[in-house]
């Protein structure tokens, strides 16, 4: 899976996230974002490619989040479609990780914060 | 060996008939070597063994149970005698222990009888009187010894007792799971705290259509709760024939009818015996889709809506069988649909503890049965009792476990549906895409006003989830197994079945969701429970697994 960073700031924002983010991806999806993840910190994922996410790809965005946590650095969330949304917060992830509407909400947010 | 030692010998061989074949062990302490030697030449020659130490550190490594007695001196060095004899009396409680001091310290001596200590000898001894002592306390160990070995034989024998009696109980008292009921399944379970218990239920079977579920719980435990349970229940059963005979051509007496002739017939006796029993009755009308119950201070029995996924309790306004001046009984009527269902208990499931003291409660049960209500009802039973011995951390609790659950059975779907559709795929992950758009086409041949784009993505959801568990669990990663997908539709309703031959799916071993971002698992069946409107989960004889669920396209209200 390629996936593409851009740094802005010091914030990787990556945005080319795959159409589907289930089972059948998961795994590979969770090696190809920690090569990422380990270059900063601080990221956002845009969301707007996905289409389609189930307990495997919500379980995949939580590794995630616990490793970029494991180094000081926080995990947003923007652009998130309405479906994929729904299933996040039926397995209550809105609550660990912070989503925006857009990307530059999110990239607000980490100037805003001490 | 002397004569007199031989004497000694003999008697105390008899009076340790099982286990004593050697001479009463003395355990001497003392830190002063002429003090042991003396003791050890004179007590040997009296016939009993002796063993020496120096300390108190050293007499704590040589303690047994086949020590009979301890003379212990209360001023030592190395852990002195206080602290020594406070270590016996909390490890070795039944060996005597005298104390050795010298005269002018008997008010030492005296306390540390109040610690406990048998009696004390002062130095220098006085020969006689110190094997008179050795002689009593050796005595007293022996009816000690004789007391525990009666008390354990009694045990057993209670045991024996109450195991014979938990049998009879789980053959006759506990009623058997009716069969080949129509458009109801029922599942039970029953766990008696001290093996024999209260608590009984039972089912009659009035007509195709009709089935009385009797759930009840006397006060008390043991035998006598049981035999009161089984007299309960045997007037149940009496009152029943008795009535149907007499109301031959009408209609069959109803729960209140029933109840009140029982409690006539009990009253009496029960208040002689000083014991009462809580009770629900309820019968299940298939056929009017309504549940008319008596409920006389038994638990409230959870009522599980399949159309709104909502659970309320039922609750009658009697008091227990068995309190004086209750007078006639009110029947309470409460309707329900396809894919409800009732779930009836005991106090121990409510009132049993975790930990920290608190209770499982009628909260946490509710949730859980709402949670759980797709499974078999026998499956919900066991996992009731799962969850609960999760809670309580433990699998013996302190008042009997029982509970029954009734399910109304959705008609069989084979009569109304229009649409057909079946599919073969391998167990490979890769074909989730291909299943999903499978899926999507179906329902949009349903028509975009009966199955938005929102609901295709949550029925798509359900399916990805279920394959995902088959692939993983079922098949274990196998690639190339098959998985059986079979949709049916209607105007009102999609549901989708998933056949694999695969190992059985045990929901109650399945992992629990954590949600505060520690695991990653477990979200999958989670998924499936609050996205469907009703799942059942199967396996047949042949070993074919099925989960079927359900969307309705309109709410049914």
């Amino acid at each position: 899976m390629k996936l593409f960073a851009e740094n802005i700031d010091g914030i990787m924002v990556i945005s080319s996230l795959p159409k589907v983010l289930d089972a059948s991806n998961a795994m590979e999806f969770k090696e190809s974002i920690s090569r990422i993840i380990e270059q900063s910190s601080q990221a956002v994922f845009d969301m707007s490619a996905v289409q389609f996410i189930d307990s495997a790809g919500c379980g995949s965005l939580i590794t995630t989040l616990r490793r970029i946590k494991e180094t000081g650095g926080t995990l947003k969330l923007c652009d998130v479609r309405k479906q994929v949304r729904s299933v996040l917060e039926l397995v209550r992830m809105h609550k660990i990780i912070d989503i925006y509407n857009t990307r530059e909400e999110a990239l607000r947010s980490f100037s805003v914060e001490p | 060996m002397s004569n007199k030692a031989e004497n000694h010998y003999k008697k105390t061989t008899e009076i340790f008939p099982n286990d004593e074949k050697t001479p009463a062990t003395i355990l001497v302490v003392d830190d002063s070597r002429v003090v042991r030697t003396y003791l050890q030449s004179h007590l040997q020659k009296e016939g009993y063994q002796v063993i020496e130490a120096k300390d108190g550190k050293e007499a704590i490594e040589l303690l047994s149970d086949d020590i009979g007695i301890i003379l212990l001196d209360l001023w030592m060095p190395e852990m002195d005698g206080m602290s020594c004899l406070r270590y016996i009396r909390e490890n070795f409680p039944d060996i005597p222990t005298i104390m050795i001091t010298v005269s002018n310290e008997v008010s030492n001596a005296v306390e540390a009888m109040k610690y406990g200590a048998f009696d004390y000898v002062t130095k220098p001894f006085n020969p006689s009187e110190l094997l008179a002592l050795v002689q009593q306390a050796i005595r007293t160990r022996i009816q000690a010894k004789r007391l525990r070995r009666v008390e354990a034989e009694l045990i057993k024998s209670r045991e024996h007792e109450i195991t014979t009696a938990s049998r009879i109980q789980q053959t006759l008292l506990l009623g058997g799971r009716p069969k080949n009921l129509k458009g109801m399944k029922i599942g039970d379970l029953t766990i008696a705290s001290k093996k024999i218990d209260g608590d009984f239920y039972d089912f009659f079977m009035i007509n195709d259509t009709c089935l009385d579920v009797i759930v009840g719980d006397v006060m008390g435990k043991g035998i006598p709760a049981a035999l009161m349970g089984a007299a309960a229940k045997q007037h149940f059963m009496g009152a029943l024939f008795r009535m149907a005979r007499i109301s031959e051509a009408e209609e069959f007496p109803s729960p209140e009818e029933i109840v009140s002739e029982v409690h006539e017939e009990m009253i009496g006796r029960m208040n002689e015996l000083e014991t009462f029993f809580t009770l629900c009755y309820a019968r299940f009308d298939s056929s009017r889709k309504l549940v008319s119950y008596v409920d006389c201070g038994h638990m409230r029995t959870i009522h599980y809506h399949s159309d709104t996924s909502t659970c309320t309790l039922l609750q009658g306004v009697d008091m227990p069988l068995g309190f004086p001046g209750q007078k006639g009984f009110r029947q309470i009527l409460a309707p329900f649909t396809d894919g409800d269902l009732f779930f009836f208990y005991s106090d121990g499931l409510t009132e049993a503890k975790n930990p920290k003291c608190e209770f499982y409660g009628e909260k946490r049960l509710t949730d859980f049965v709402q949670g759980h209500a797709f499974l078999e009802p026998q499956d919900l039973c066991r996992a009731v009792w799962k969850d609960i011995v999760e809670f309580s951390q433990t699998e013996s609790f302190s008042d009997d476990f029982t509970c029954v659950a009734v399910k109304i059975e959705m008609p069989e779907p084979e009569e109304r549906y229009n649409q057909e559709w079946k599919l073969e795929v391998p167990s490979d992950l890769g074909e989730l895409g291909r299943v999903r758009s499978l899926i999507r086409d179906m329902c949009k041949g349903l028509g975009s006003n009966l199955v938005d784009d929102e609901r295709i993505k949550m029925i798509q959801i359900v399916a990805t989830e279920i394959m995902t568990n088959i692939i993983k669990h079922a098949y274990q990663g196998k690639p190339g197994e098959t998985i059986a997908i079979e949709g049916k539709t209607s105007r009102d309703e999609i549901v989708l079945f998933f056949y694999d031959w695969g190992i059985e799916f045990d929901f109650a071993s399945a992992p629990k969701p954590i949600f505060d971002g520690s695991r990653e698992d477990g979200f999958g069946l989670h998924i499936i429970a609050h996205t469907a409107d009703y799942v059942r989960y199967s396996r047949d004889s042949s070993g074919k697994n099925c989960a079927c669920v359900t969307f309705f396209l309109q709410r049914r209200g």
